[in-house]
């Protein structure tokens, strides 16, 4: 049944979920916040707009062994087992939405053991959000301020309490866990009026109609150059973005050149070497084709483009995160606007 | 669950030495009892990998059945084939595949077959002449361009005599330019030359294409002029993988993986996409 929660009752709640499973939130860290281990009820800051890095690291770590090997042992495949399940607290809609898109990638044809065995462990509380910045979109691009699917418990803050629902058999089992009241049609209904309140707030939007055909019709359009002359080529956008999943693979070897293992980790489209082949061959050398790449399978031919059963829905869910970290302030909403043949006031 | 990139060990049998930089390797997975060497289709591609060393895709230029092998031909470019080159027989490598989408050879059934290739491009489309060697009467006349810079660099040299006699068999052989004091009888000049002479018509026929994207885009370019359709047209492209099986992002080419939806593409499925200069 869903409930109820008095402020105060959150960190209760957290403490009791420490004793099941492993819980991560958002806790405050200078001046942002990041996605981190919870030990106690307190430590955890749910009056966030973002963290740094989305909440993907938990199931896709940066970096991850695939196999040791060793003459004598000869491959030894890595089996991730976790003893805990994993609980990520106030996980936003956007990061949420970018969950279901990673699992298109990593469950469906090819399944990835290790992710999935951290998704099929990993249980989601997330939180409505009252609050946006001048970087988010997720409302335009269908992925927020509420998710509407995906959690195992939903929290929304109605100004003050809680409305705490459950999305799955595992959400009910937490909800069980509070003590307060059961919901009743005005919480539901203060809950949409929050939801709302929430849109207003949007400053930064984009129009997503057809976006997925201008950008294919617009593929020699002159912005890229332009955006390939600003491009630092940092990757902070893709190292930031919670769907972005690529990563390359490498050995490491020990000292005795012997034994080693073979990881993979976090790639990214940005950086030069990403496209290269043999003789020095080079598929993306120029930083406008590279960023090209990024926009484009943000907001083209990446999710429902390459999965179909995504609703139409985007690779791009809106968290604002690659507008923020760019440090020559290039903005993927202001580009599509350019590509529709908007002006732009912006430094692009 | 098995892992997708988890290779299994395969042992060196035999080694060719195709020219000074190219040798074909003929590999025996070292199975656990009960498993077997999986059916590839022409076309399709391996993952080769020496620990320490790492991993690339390479194609698949023949394929033992019965005797349990696969031959692979690799030209010394980069680390990990440098590696390969320095290896003898009995030593081991990490195999694991075949991936991805081959020839379309079933399709093709009934149909001329025009197989264009410059260089090493040559070694995917050779067990497509095996194949159909081996099923003659399925398909219509053959017909193959080959190409490479010079006369020395021209692979399978010791096998054109037996395709020539395949009935209705055609070889075309360019090199783009002949070094003083070597004999050449054949055509001087890049590859699309080659298909002004072609006697295969679009009607009915079913092109396959591998070598350089510089070469592969003035080939399609020739063969639309021609009348040879879009569709008509297979190519099979080159990129940096890492998985092989449409995660690693690296062969990305709009929203197709080369390494799921491919390595071979009818030309109009990939037209117009970013990163391509075909």
């Amino acid at each position: 049944m869903d409930k109820i929660l008095k402020e105060g009752e959150v960190s209760r709640l957290v403490e009791r979920l420490l004793s099941q499973y492993q819980v991560f939130g958002p806790k405050r860290k200078g001046t942002g916040h990041v996605f981190d281990e919870i030990k106690s009820g307190s430590e955890i800051d749910l009056a966030y707009i973002t963290t740094i890095l989305p909440p993907k690291k938990y199931l896709l770590p940066q970096r991850e062994k695939i196999l040791s090997f060793d003459p004598s042992k000869g491959i030894i495949p890595e089996r991730l087992e976790m003893q805990r399940k994993q609980l990520i607290f106030g996980i936003h809609s956007c990061d949420l939405n970018a969950f279901l898109l990673l699992d298109k990638v990593f469950i469906d044809k090819y399944p990835l053991p290790s992710y999935v065995e951290r998704r099929r462990n990993t249980v989601t509380v997330a939180l409505t959000c009252t609050e946006v910045d001048d970087a988010c979109f997720c409302s335009s691009m269908g992925t927020g301020p509420s998710p509407d699917r995906g959690y195992d418990v939903l929290l929304t803050w109605l100004g003050d309490r809680y409305l705490a629902e459950a999305g799955s058999a595992e959400g009910e089992k937490i909800l069980d866990l509070i003590e307060g009241r059961g919901a009743g049609q005005d919480d539901y209904k203060a809950k949409l009026k929050v939801i709302e309140n929430t849109k207003k707030k949007f400053k930064k939007k984009i129009n997503t109609e057809g976006l997925t055909e201008i950008i294919k019709e617009n593929l020699e359009h002159k912005i890229w150059d332009e955006l390939g002359e600003l491009c630092l080529a940092c990757a902070q956008c893709v190292m930031s973005c919670p769907t972005c999943y690529c990563f390359e693979v490498r050995d490491t070897l020990r000292l005795n050149l012997k034994e080693g293992f073979r990881f993979k980790e976090w790639d990214s489209c940005l950086l030069l070497e990403f496209a290269e082949v043999a003789l020095g061959g080079n598929f993306r050398s120029s930083r406008a084709a590279r960023i090209r790449q990024f926009i484009g399978h943000n907001l083209g031919w990446g999710g429902a483009s390459q999965y179909e059963d995504l609703d139409g829905r985007f690779k791009c869910v809106g968290c604002g995160r690659c507008i923020r970290v760019c440090p020559v302030h290039i903005d993927l909403t202001d580009v599509a606007s350019r590509l529709r043949g908007e002006v732009v006031a912006a430094s692009i | 669950m098995q892992h997708p990139y988890e290779p299994t060990p395969a042992r060196i049998d035999r080694i060719v030495e195709l020219r000074r930089d190219v040798k074909t390797y003929t590999l025996s997975l070292l199975y656990s009892e009960g498993q077997a060497l999986q059916p590839i289709k022409p076309g399709q591609f391996i993952m080769i990998s020496v620990p320490g060393i790492g991993e690339a895709a390479f194609s698949v230029s023949s394929w033992n059945r019965e005797g349990g092998t696969f031959d692979t031909t690799i030209r010394r470019v980069g680390r990990l084939t440098s590696y390969l080159d320095g290896l003898s027989i009995g030593d081991e490598v990490w195999v694991r595949g075949p991936y991805g989408r081959g020839w379309p050879l079933e399709e093709s059934e009934g149909k001329d077959i025009l197989l264009i290739a410059g260089g090493i491009g040559l070694a995917p489309l050779r067990p497509v002449i095996s194949y159909i060697a081996h099923n003659r009467e399925r398909y219509g006349l053959l017909e193959i361009l080959y190409g490479a810079k010079v006369p020395d660099e021209l692979i399978f040299i010791e096998e054109y005599d037996a395709w020539r006699s395949i009935k209705d068999t055609i070889l075309r052989l360019t090199v783009d330019m002949v070094p003083k004091g070597v004999v050449w009888e054949y055509n001087v000049g890049l590859v699309p030359i080659l298909i002004e002479d072609v006697g295969i018509r679009p009607e009915g026929s079913q092109v396959m294409v591998c070598g350089p994207e510089i070469m592969m885009h003035f080939v399609v370019k020739a063969l639309i002029s021609r009348g040879f359709g879009e569709d008509q047209i297979h190519l099979s492209l080159e990129r940096r993988m890492r998985c092989g099986v449409g995660q690693c992002g690296h062969c990305q080419i709009g929203p197709k993986y080369v390494c799921r939806d491919g390595p071979v593409f009818p030309y109009s499925e990939i037209m117009g996409l970013p990163d391509l200069n075909i």
